[in-house]
């Protein structure tokens, strides 16, 4: 539970500090790690088991956060697709990714 | 810039952990039986993704759809990679993905069907049906593997799983407890579309950037 | 036990991964950091969580950022200012070589990054791998790093203004032609200096820098002697960076053949 904050915490840490687009979205990257974890550490509270009938005795990890953190990795995985493919687009059409510059140019 | 960040890390971090250090020590144990025994499954995470929470899952496929959608289309105006470097011959990469690509594809296939029972399902089933593509791409050259597909026919395919998927979805909701076997139609629907979608971002990335 | 242990590597991977420099450590790390991670979920007892992060965390997630950054890492310049050649006017950096630069990155799809520093930095820096590429007036040496073909040919000179010890710039050509007893000094302005205050007798410099000090007027009356001729000013690869040298050959070959490149020489060095 600690560590899913402090992963978080690092990842959000990151997000700001860096001015690369592509650290950003590795902190990114670490920080929906982190909120993962945060989740799934929430449901082993319940209990030691698998969610499986019949694998483990009762008391069972509650299936719902890892039913949701099933779904947010695979949706991860297409926006950050989504998120590169803008940044490959900046890097072609500006030739930059550090967004300080950018942002110099858009003035 | 710096300050600001430290700030906000440390508010985060404080309240996390105020907030779960002051959950209720015991939480109530979930009742698997009436969870999981409701849909005839025994993979109570399958009941909650495929039962419970089903539309949530149907529109996130819809989100993976229309993410791909939009690589595909944003990728398109950059042009495509010039003289891509040819693949360097690694004969034991070859083999290797020769030799492992039968006993991933099959087991992802297992995964999906029976992801219902045991630990798998159709996002598993998928992102791994999708790294074996990916193996394949690296040892065969991702261009050589693309020509032995037909991108219109995929397309298709993919629009037609998630069409399908809202169907098997509705059976569900219909049909509701105790029918296994839309469960099964499920997983695979999701883990065809996953899979799809992996081949489409890495055929995509590869086309515009040149092979890796 | 092992959650503990499978934690503080997870942790530790993905701080490793958060503070590099290069991009590509960046994203080994943290794909590394999400094999650990998944290895965590599954001592969670979540195996369909472990399963699906080992997948695409580790796997796809990682080809796909390798494939994004292909040629979107920054090209990293060290450089010590050189007039015509490499210069900063204000907020703009100007001068010949920047102008192949600029052409390099344009072709390359990536953006420069220029960091100042001392001669003596640059061998080191490319080394490290901290940069790709010198400039600025570098006169390799033979043990730094792949030379491109040489831009402008140019010879070393010794400067005599008066009696006394003879100095040179660390790192510079001119170090390996020093006298016994002769002393080094971190750039050509503090160099000038010396000279000009009388501390030292004389400076083995290249003949750029001689006509710098000349053209600014703070230097006269000195006499020149050749020491080495048949020099040139070179860009550098850093070493092991093959491609990269590979591909700086073909924009200078280009400029070579279109004309531009005598048309920037005579512009900047006319």
């Amino acid at each position: 539970m600690v560590l899913a904050v402090l992963l978080a915490g690092l990842g959000l840490f990151t997000l700001i500090v860096r001015r690369e687009l592509i650290f950003k979205l590795l902190a990114l990257n670490v920080a929906s790690g982190g909120a993962s974890l945060f989740l799934v550490a929430m449901a082993r509270r319940a209990g030691p088991g698998v969610p499986i009938l019949g694998l483990e005795p009762p008391p069972a990890a509650d299936p719902l956060p890892q039913a949701l953190v099933l779904t947010a990795i695979v949706i991860h995985f297409a926006t950050l697709a989504l998120a590169l493919v803008y940044v490959i687009f900046l890097t072609e059409h500006r030739h930059s990714q550090d967004v300080r510059r950018l942002e110099k140019e858009e003035e | 810039m710096r300050w600001l960040a430290g700030a906000a890390t440390l508010s985060l971090v404080g309240l996390l952990l105020f907030s779960s250090l002051n959950l209720s020590p015991s939480l109530q144990a979930p009742e698997l039986e009436t969870m999981a025994g409701m849909y005839g499954v025994r993979n109570a995470v399958a009941a909650v993704v495929l039962g419970a929470r089903l539309w949530d899952t149907l529109f996130e496929v819809l989100v993976f759809a229309m993410a791909m959608v939009g690589v595909r289309i944003a990728l398109r105006p950059l042009g495509r990679a010039q003289g891509a470097p040819p693949v360097p011959e690694s004969h034991l990469l070859s083999q290797a993905a020769r030799l492992l690509w039968g006993p991933i594809a099959v087991f992802a296939l297992y995964l999906a069907a029976s992801g219902h029972l045991g630990p798998g399902g159709g996002f598993p089933a998928g992102a791994i049906l999708g790294s074996g593509l990916l193996l394949l791409a690296l040892a065969q050259g991702t261009e050589s593997l693309a020509q032995r597909v037909h991108e219109g026919a995929l397309e298709r395919l993919e629009y037609a799983a998630v069409a399908l998927l809202l169907c098997t979805g509705t059976a569900i909701a219909w049909a509701g407890t105790k029918s296994p076997s839309w469960f099964v139609a499920a997983n695979l629907l999701v883990g065809l579309e996953v899979a799809i979608g992996a081949w489409v971002v890495l055929h995509r990335f590869v086309a515009h950037r040149g092979e890796l | 036990m092992p959650l503990i242990l499978a934690s503080c590597l997870t942790l530790a991977l993905a701080a490793f991964a958060l503070t590099r420099r290069r991009l590509l450590w960046g994203v080994v790390g943290v794909g590394a950091h999400s094999l650990a991670l998944a290895g965590v979920f599954f001592l969670l007892s979540a195996p369909d969580v472990a399963l699906t992060e080992a997948a695409i965390g580790f796997g796809l997630v990682t080809f796909v950022y390798l494939l994004a950054i292909r040629r979107t890492g920054k090209l990293v310049v060290v450089a010590t200012p050189a007039y015509p050649l490499l210069y900063q006017q204000g907020e703009r950096i100007q001068g010949l070589e920047w102008e192949i630069l600029t052409r390099l990155g344009r072709h390359l799809h990536r953006d420069l990054e220029l960091i100042w520093t001392s001669r003596a930095e640059i061998a080191p820096l490319l080394r490290s791998g901290e940069a790709q590429l010198a400039a600025g007036g570098v006169i390799p040496r033979p043990d730094e790093g792949l030379p491109t073909r040489p831009l402008v040919p140019t010879r070393l000179v010794l400067v005599k203004a008066g009696p006394g010890r003879v100095g040179a710039i660390r790192g510079d050509r001119g170090e390996d032609h020093l006298p016994a007893g002769g002393q080094l000094f971190p750039g050509p302005e503090e160099l000038l200096q010396a000279l000009a205050q009388g501390r030292i007798g004389g400076a083995i410099v290249d003949l750029l820098r001689l006509r710098n000090w000349h053209l600014a007027g703070r230097l006269s009356g000195a006499e020149v002697t050749p020491v080495q001729e048949d020099l040139s000013f070179h860009l550098v690869v850093a070493p092991g960076e093959e491609e990269l040298a590979h591909a700086l050959e073909e924009v200078l070959g280009e400029m070579e053949k279109s004309g531009e490149l005598a048309e920037l020489i005579r512009r900047y060095l006319a």
